[in-house]
């Protein structure tokens, strides 16, 4: 699998080298590394390697993490990659009329709204809203939790995906 | 050759009960040969009295009484309730097939201590009782040397319980999620399709005898709740009780939803989550095995060596739930 990397990298010696080796020890075939030095005594590096799976990559992410370097952007095989999920949820009751913009503040606060649909028969019915949320892994539960207290209080009812 | 004669008690002779008399008159033969034991039905309870023979009941007859609700026409007919029968007549398995009442669990949680503590076995297909006392029913069976058996309680005729003890025994079970009421997945599955509301979803429903005049145990999730709450404790050792589950129903999901839902691929299913010992409408895209249409029952487990299992089938109906009691029956004599 073909991964693009972009790093920031603090501009001391060996710096470099550092962020290089996570990826050949968990079996990544970097293929070329591209950098800039921007200002504020940063690097910007773009790595193109080659890994065998997915876990791999997960296992140099969380390496590379440990050393407090900053990953900006990640493609796999040319897409975007998350160990983030999307998660989708419909809200059923008075979305809208509940400040929607608010409701949507409080989960962008823990993951964010990615797409958002609505059907809303009359203004006087309850509305239905599905919503996607892109989510970190392990902030799924703080999520789950911060929906629960929405619903609680703006009386909705949540219907959940079965992995969320 | 000779056969070995096990004494069986009915208590409860509607749907289950019936079904289960007249998958026994047609499985007889069966069972004489591939087991070689003869299953005699000595005593039927039913509310208002029973029918006991010690030599075994005429099924046939009885089924025939039962339909015309004349069974207190038999001529071995007597006043005799349900608990009393079970202290005085003496019969190897007591099949305990009476309606579930989640608040008190009873008459079956009298019928089942009663039975166990006689010791004899037990074979039941009320989950009330399980739902509100596992635990200690299993307590009251181990010290009195006998078994009790509930494959029935959960998904009729889905062999849930006995693919976990008999093909998974090896695997940490690590979750459960399943659609374990018909009535409900019903109603969803003609909202989806047919864009109906659920008024007119649900007196479908009636209408073609798959729902109960009262459907609210069905709506309210509370049925499924009640599975959820026998799944955790046999299947992945939880002690915990019916009270403990977190239900939300489906009587507050709109078209709207339903329809959104579609839009983006997936359906909503009223679904039984027992790791979370939660019951909540879900969304499951519609490729999933979880997706099961009408009064079908699905149940996914995933294992740590099987990885996902997925059983789909008949939840419900007397001659269907009938292969689970018989397979519980036959599961204790051999
Ligand atoms: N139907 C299904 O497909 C299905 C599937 C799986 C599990 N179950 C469970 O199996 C059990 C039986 O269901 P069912 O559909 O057969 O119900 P049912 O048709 O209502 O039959 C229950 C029978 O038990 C009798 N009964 C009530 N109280 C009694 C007592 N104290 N002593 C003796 N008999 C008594 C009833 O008599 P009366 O009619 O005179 O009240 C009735 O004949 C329930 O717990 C149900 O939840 C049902």
């Amino acid at each position: 699998m073909k991964v693009d990397m972009k790093l920031q990298l603090r501009d001391v010696p060996g710096s470099l080298l550092r962020a290089l080796e996570p990826v050949s020890v968990h079996g990544g075939n970097i293929v070329s590394v591209l950098h800039s030095r921007e200002d504020g005594g940063r690097v910007s590096v773009q790595i193109s390697f080659k890994i065998k799976d997915q876990s791999s990559l997960d296992l140099i992410k969380r390496e590379l993490r440990k050393q407090n370097i900053r990953l900006s952007e990640i493609l796999l095989e040319g897409k975007r990659y998350y160990s983030k999920k999307t998660l989708s949820f419909i809200l059923i009751g008075h979305v809208i009329d509940t400040d929607i913009r608010g409701t949507i503040d409080k989960i962008n606060d823990v993951g964010l709204v990615s797409d958002i649909d609505v059907i809303m028969p009359s203004p006087e019915k309850r509305s239905s809203v599905m919503m996607n949320i892109d989510i970190d892994n392990r902030k799924i539960k703080k999520l789950n939790r911060l929906i629960n207290e929405i619903c609680k209080e703006k009386k909705f009812l949540v219907i959940r995906s079965l992995e969320g | 050759m000779k056969l070995k004669n096990i004494k069986l008690t009915i208590i409860g002779f509607g749907e289950i009960g019936r079904g289960f008399a007249r998958v026994l008159l047609e499985k007889k033969r069966f069972i004489e040969r591939e087991y070689e034991v003869d299953l005699k039905v000595v005593a039927v309870c039913e509310i208002g009295g029973s029918i006991i023979d010690e030599d075994g009941i005429d099924l046939e007859k009885a089924l025939k009484l039962a339909e015309n609700k004349e069974l207190r026409k038999h001529e071995n007919w007597t006043s005799m309730k349900a608990l009393d029968v079970i202290k005085k007549v003496k019969s190897d398995t007591v099949l305990e097939l009476t309606p579930s009442d989640i608040k008190s669990g009873q008459p079956g949680l009298k019928h089942i201590k009663e039975s166990l503590m006689k010791g004899m076995h037990v074979v039941t297909s009320n989950k009330a009782p399980l739902a509100l006392k596992f635990s200690e029913l299993q307590k009251i069976a181990n010290s009195n040397k006998v078994k009790l058996e509930y494959e029935a309680t959960v998904g009729g005729a889905l062999p849930i319980i006995n693919l976990r003890k008999h093909a998974l025994q090896i695997n940490k079970i690590e979750s459960i999620h399943g659609i374990l009421n018909g009535t409900s997945n019903y109603v969803l599955t003609k909202m989806a399709e047919e864009g109906v509301t659920m008024d007119v979803a649900l007196k479908e429903a009636q209408e073609i005898g798959i729902a109960e005049a009262d459907p609210g145990y069905d709506i309210k999730g509370i049925d499924t709740g009640a599975k959820v709450a026998i799944l955790a404790n046999s299947l992945m050792d939880m002690n915990v009780s019916f009270n403990d589950i977190e239900i939300t129903g489906i009587k507050d999901i709109t078209p709207e939803a339903i329809e959104l839902a579609k839009k983006h691929n997936c359906v909503i299913k009223l679904i039984g989550d027992v790791n979370r010992l939660e019951v909540s409408p879900r969304l499951i895209p519609i490729n999933h095995p979880l997706n099961v249409s009408g009064a079908m029952n699905a149940i996914m487990i995933n294992a740590d060596i099987a990885k996902n299992i997925t059983i789909v089938g008949h939840g419900a109906g007397g001659i269907e739930t009938a292969s689970s009691l018989l397979s519980d029956i036959l599961d204790i004599i051999s």
